[in-house]
């Protein structure tokens, strides 16, 4: 157990963010005891930086009796896909309640997709109105925007939201190997940097889709994840230390709560990689993807 | 087909813009549609095996095959004249490349290359001792010599390597780590295995049967491995 985990500096915040951001999903899946405990556990390993939604079940319900005990340990990350003015003051009002705090840290656009959506939020009675107004009551204090849609959408995004101060959206070798532009997320990352945006990292342990259905029936699954995730303690590190080699603030932890403790354990034995071990991950992972034509060299 | 960040890595710091390029042993031609990418401006893609001539041909676009020139030649004496090409890759090259066959090699390579020419050489250091992949290419290299006497596979030291290409004249520059370590998938061992079954299957039963058995089991035991580390080196010819 280790309390001592690297923290970096949340964009142009003040907010010093652990390399690990604990993913709260999970506890949707737990009893309130063994919710509990995860809580513990993440802030054993000194892990200060959260993030829930509404849309997780009920992971608010559970996350807010430790939330509340632990208020000052904890940077708490939420978030509304609703679009418009009424929906997100509502959304934020009711997150609030069912957590039981008086303050969110860090307010963030859901799951950007569309154009449209981008055009609404940032519109006349859009959603971003209703953060803009909680930021100047104290109900927020930061604004921030996920999505693991179009990366030139995010980009747009970046560009028409000024006060925008937080991106989370995906980074692993798998997509780092891949060369198209619907991929090119390290383009995400490094606009996000120009403007000193905190970046929080999803589907660092994705391996990649679930087989299909008639394979694999989604019953039969067997994690939470609608991605298939690596599993392994030596692939959960080898994916945590590539993503947290990447110039990001930090990497949030699996929704799937068998997965979180070795994603803690990664987060707190960090060790960077140097460029020809990323470049190795990439290698082993782009030939998976194009069995042909047969390759004897890399 | 996307360029591998071995060749881009290996590139990176060469001037490729506007060059006349030779690609020694073009394989399925990464290293090809690497230097067109970054602005080539002629590839010659040498290579001695038909099918990947074949295949490199079907897969460039027009415009890339307008500035590419597949050459099926022994790379021991290509067609081209001397001075020829501004920058020569052997991506992966030398590995394949019988110890008698290196030293000839790499004199044609210098012999075309123009005065202040760049090279690059990527190849695999020796593996160590613990890689169980050796196994597999330890079978490949028995049925190889048994076949026509000469290693499918030899990983040389990047320092021998250097040695090699200094003397001919050419300059050493610069050494970069590629890959550590080096990922060699199922698909690398399957492909492997796969030309060791072929070259096996031309022996007499008795020699070709134990082979492919010990194959078989190696690919089953081995699966996926990384180690080793896939080096670039990178030259130039002196200004004569």
């Amino acid at each position: 157990m280790t309390g001592d985990m690297e923290a970096r500096k949340l964009g142009d915040t003040d907010q010093e963010t652990t390399v690990a951001t604990f993913g709260a999903i999970a506890l949707n899946w737990l009893e309130q005891e063994g919710a509990n405990q995860m809580i513990e556990h993440a802030l054993d390993h000194g892990v200060n930086h959260f993030d829930v939604a509404p849309q997780y079940g009920d992971a608010e319900l559970k996350l807010g009796p430790k939330l509340r005990q632990h208020r000052e340990d904890i940077f708490l990350g939420c978030k509304t896909q609703k679009r418009e003015y009424d929906g997100a003051r509502h959304k934020l009002e009711r997150s609030l309640d069912r957590l039981g705090i008086d303050t969110i840290n860090l307010y963030q656009v859901h799951g950007l997709e569309y154009e449209e959506e981008l055009d609404t939020i940032t519109g006349e009675g859009g959603a971003l109105e209703a953060f803009r107004e909680a930021k100047a009551e104290g109900l927020i204090d930061h604004i921030g925007l996920t999505s693991h849609g179009d990366p030139d959408l995010i980009i747009d995004a970046i560009d028409r939201i000024d006060d925008l101060e937080t991106l989370m959206f995906p980074l692993n070798p798998v997509v780092m190997a891949k060369t198209d532009a619907e991929y090119d997320y390290e383009a995400v990352l490094e606009r996000a940097n120009e403007e000193g945006l905190g970046t929080l990292i999803i589907k660092a342990f994705a391996r990649g889709p679930w087989p299909s259905e008639a394979e694999l029936p989604v019953e039969d699954r067997p994690y939470a994840n609608w991605y298939e995730p690596v599993d392994t303690p030596e692939e959960m590190r080898e994916r945590f230390n590539f993503v947290a080699s990447q110039d990001v603030t930090s990497v949030v932890t699996p929704g799937d709560p068998k997965l979180v403790s070795m994603a803690f354990d990664a987060a707190s034995r960090y060790e960077p990689l140097d460029e020809a071990a990323q470049r190795s991950l990439i290698e082993k992972l782009r030939h998976e993807d194009s069995p042909v034509p047969e390759q004897l060299h890399h | 087909m996307s360029v591998p960040q071995t060749v881009e890595t290996a590139l990176a710091d060469r001037p490729v813009e506007g060059a006349t390029c030779l690609e020694a042993g073009a394989g399925v031609g990464n290293t090809t549609r690497g230097l067109l990418e970054q602005g080539a401006g002629h590839v010659y893609a040498v290579t001695n095996n038909a099918e990947h001539a074949r295949d490199l041909r079907s897969s460039l676009t027009s415009h890339e095959a307008s500035r590419t020139s597949i050459l099926e030649a022994d790379l021991q004496s290509t067609p081209l004249e001397s001075n020829a090409v501004d920058l020569i890759t052997a991506h992966g090259l030398c590995n394949v490349v019988p110890p008698a066959v290196l030293g000839r090699i790499s004199a044609e390579l210098a012999r075309i290359a123009a005065p202040g020419a760049h090279l690059v050489v990527d190849d695999y250091e020796p593996l160590p001792d613990d890689a169980a992949i050796s196994d597999l290419f330890a079978v490949e290299n028995a049925a190889s010599e048994l076949a026509d006497g000469t290693p499918a596979l030899t990983f040389y030291p990047s320092d021998m390597l250097r040695r090699v290409f200094e003397g001919h004249g050419l300059t050493f520059d610069r050494k970069r780590i590629l890959l550590d370590p080096v990922p060699w998938t199922i698909s690398h061992v399957e492909a492997h295995a796969n030309l060791a079954r072929k070259t096996a299957s031309n022996l007499p039963r008795r020699l070709a049967d134990p082979l492919a058995a010990e194959l078989d089991r190696l690919v089953e035991e081995i699966g996926s491995e990384s180690t080793g580390t896939m080096y670039s080196l990178a030259f130039r010819m002196s200004e004569r």
